[in-house]
């Protein structure tokens, strides 16, 4: 038998570093096209809605369970946009050589959490303070938090704060890595974008050693971001939901809301990729080898939330404490009980049906019927848990002697002010992504004319394959 | 003396763009005043330029050790301060003071890396010599720093490895 490889050459018809950098870099390339401009406009449109809505919310205030869906829509969001970062940092810090083209989609998300961390501000003023039973119970009572013995309004202030370290550390990441974007515009674009990447390329030439710092500063600048992710999760989480309901007692809850973030966060890529490729002209440069990839993540997320999900509710189906049925009823089985069905059909079972199947997974358009499928469920995920938790005001009574939620809440329904946070609020964040990519180009210049330096495209017997080198 | 003048070679192709490096070196110019510019990064001594040497690594040990120091002190401290006897435990209970001194030598490391990047970023350079625009679209440039009396030798020798263009900043 021939021992020599049964590699042949094959044809190379993808474009050249030349036509990529025209591409991404040159004049004409942040041109909008009349669809965007509407698309944007839209967005303009529904953010200022969002906006009227929050203001109504306060000048019309009934309370702390009208507050819950503005609280479930900052959870959202927060779960996606602060998610999308990691798939531009764990596929790049494993060498994954198909993330390349999804790194930039994902990085830029860091600018809807910024957004996030802002809108986080104004719900502070109606989270109600440690203490907030305090005329019942006495001075010295506070319901259950993380915060044992600090200030009343610790979380008011450290929720924001951690949110905004979030955001800074995913805009730090998302700049080093446009770095050397901002050269390749300096050098070949135009007017105000050549101006401004002037500056913020700052003398990058390509130096070995810059290139060097370069990748150490992604490397820390991601590593702070994954941890300060689950932080953030794990704060936010808890503060905003668990905390407020009387007897919910949860360790597993924080990782439930992280590995959503994980799960809306491929999504949101994905649904980011494939638009890019349908609208943005970009589909010499991305698409079927990222779509499966980032699907066969999906699919294993997707069926980490049911895991985590299962983990959570056993514990308290075995506990059986009046605590733990009432936390029962109030997420799953009671005023919400549809909306658990829903959550559980669009999270888990209709995207992992979607996905199972090859030739769906190993597509471009099967990915983001999925990815739209999770994005629902885990949006009406958010609402059912932080909408039920925002409106579980206990018996002052009741808690004193038992700590229990024995009122089962009804069912808080939105209103017209509500749907417009819910559909404002994310459209801001999605606005603000689409007016970076006016300077920032969707995908990553330089690490597609790294890919196509160490790929080949050969033939393998009579197959088309890429031969991938990862020499660093 | 302060290299004064910044030679540039413009290479359609890394082989030739490294054959200017061998080139460089052969002509006497030592390592470290001449380098390669690219518009994507190339793996470590590809060109065989010079690979300049950092401390980084020894910022987090640093860090680890100083947090470490802190931690041991703070426990020890606090407990040796207020002798409360816990569970029937020792004053200075170690499986306890452990948890404080995982978590300083983390932070302390973290915290190091973090200045160590910024120390070892050194100031950045103003004086970035000669560049082209067409290095960001994949061309390779070589550039040398060096005196007014060596530039032709330089000229000569990135001219020899097939340079395209040849630029004096």
């Amino acid at each position: 038998m021939s021992t020599s490889s049964l590699i042949t050459d094959g044809h190379d018809d993808r474009p050249s570093n030349i036509d990529a950098t025209a591409k991404f870099a040159g004049e004409g390339r942040t041109v909008a096209s009349s669809g965007l401009k509407l698309f944007m406009w839209i967005l303009a449109a529904a953010a200022a809605l969002g906006i009227v809505g929050i203001i109504v919310r306060f000048i019309d205030d009934g309370g702390r369970e009208e507050w819950g869906y503005y609280a479930a829509t900052l959870a959202f969001m927060l779960t996606m946009f602060g998610g999308a970062p990691m798939i531009a940092i764990a596929p790049t810090i494993a060498k994954a050589n198909w993330a390349r083209p999804a790194a930039r989609i994902g990085s830029l998300a860091s600018i809807a959490t910024a957004i996030t961390a802002l809108l986080l501000i104004p719900l502070m003023f109606k989270l109600p303070a440690l203490t907030e039973f305090s005329d019942v119970l006495g001075d010295d009572v506070r319901r259950r938090s993380i915060w044992f013995d600090s200030p009343i309004y610790a979380p008011h202030f450290w929720n924001p704060l951690i949110l905004a370290t979030l955001a800074v550390v995913g805009l730090a990441m998302a700049y080093v890595m446009a770095i050397p974007d901002f050269a390749a515009i300096r050098d070949h674009g135009t007017g105000w974008k050549q101006r401004w990447a002037r500056n913020l390329a700052r003398g990058f030439h390509g130096r070995p050693q810059q290139w060097e710092w370069l990748m150490m500063r992604i490397g820390i600048t991601g590593a702070l971001y994954f941890a300060m992710l689950l932080y953030v999760n794990f704060t936010f989480s808890i503060d905003l939901a668990v905390s407020l309901v009387p007897g919910w007692k949860d360790a597993i809850f924080p990782f439930y809301h992280t590995l959503g973030s994980f799960q809306a966060g491929l999504s949101f890529t994905i649904l980011g990729i494939w638009a890019a490729r349908r609208w943005g002209g970009v589909s010499k440069y991305v698409g079927h080898e990222q779509m499966w990839s980032l699907g066969k993540l999906l699919l294993a997320t997707t069926l980490l939330w049911f895991y985590f999900f299962y983990s959570s509710f056993i514990v308290f189906w075995y506990g059986r404490s009046q605590a733990d049925s009432s936390t029962i009823e109030l997420l799953v089985s009671g005023p919400y009980v549809y909306l658990f069905a829903a959550v559980f059909l669009f999270a888990f079972i209709a995207p992992w049906w979607v996905m199972i199947w090859n030739k769906v997974r190993d597509s471009v358009w099967g990915p983001p019927i999925a990815a739209v499928l999770v994005l629902f469920g885990l949006f009406m995920d958010r609402v059912r848990i932080y909408v039920a938790s925002w409106s579980a005001t206990p018996d002052d009574l009741e808690l004193a002697t038992t700590g229990i939620l024995e009122k089962m809440p009804p069912t808080q329904w939105p209103d017209v002010f509500d749907v417009f946070i819910m559909a404002g609020l994310p459209a801001l964040g999605l606005l603000g992504i689409l007016l970076a990519t006016r300077l920032v180009p969707v995908i990553s210049l330089w690490e597609i004319q790294q890919s196509r330096l160490i790929t080949k495209p050969v033939r393998y017997l009579r197959t088309r394959v890429l031969l991938v080198g990862k020499p660093d | 003396m302060a290299a004064s003048n910044s030679v540039l070679g413009l290479y359609d192709n890394p082989d030739a763009g490294a054959n200017a490096m061998d080139g460089l070196q052969s002509a006497g110019f030592a390592l470290g005043t001449f380098d390669v510019l690219t518009g994507t990064p190339y793996p470590e001594g590809a060109f065989g330029e010079h690979v300049p040497q950092h401390r980084l690594f020894r910022f987090p040990f640093f860090g680890a050790l100083v947090g470490l120091t802190l931690a041991i002190l703070f426990t020890a401290g606090t407990q040796l301060a207020y002798p409360v006897v816990t569970g029937g435990k020792p004053i200075l209970a170690v499986f306890a003071m452990l948890i404080i001194a995982y978590e300083l030598t983390m932070l302390g490391a973290v915290v190091a890396t973090v200045v160590g990047i910024i120390f070892e970023s050194r100031l950045p350079n103003l004086n970035l010599g000669a560049y082209d625009a067409r290095i960001t679209e994949g061309y390779i440039g070589v550039v040398v720093e060096c005196e007014g009396d060596r530039v032709e030798d330089a000229r000569e020798v990135l001219q020899t490895a097939g340079a395209l263009e040849i630029k004096t900043a």
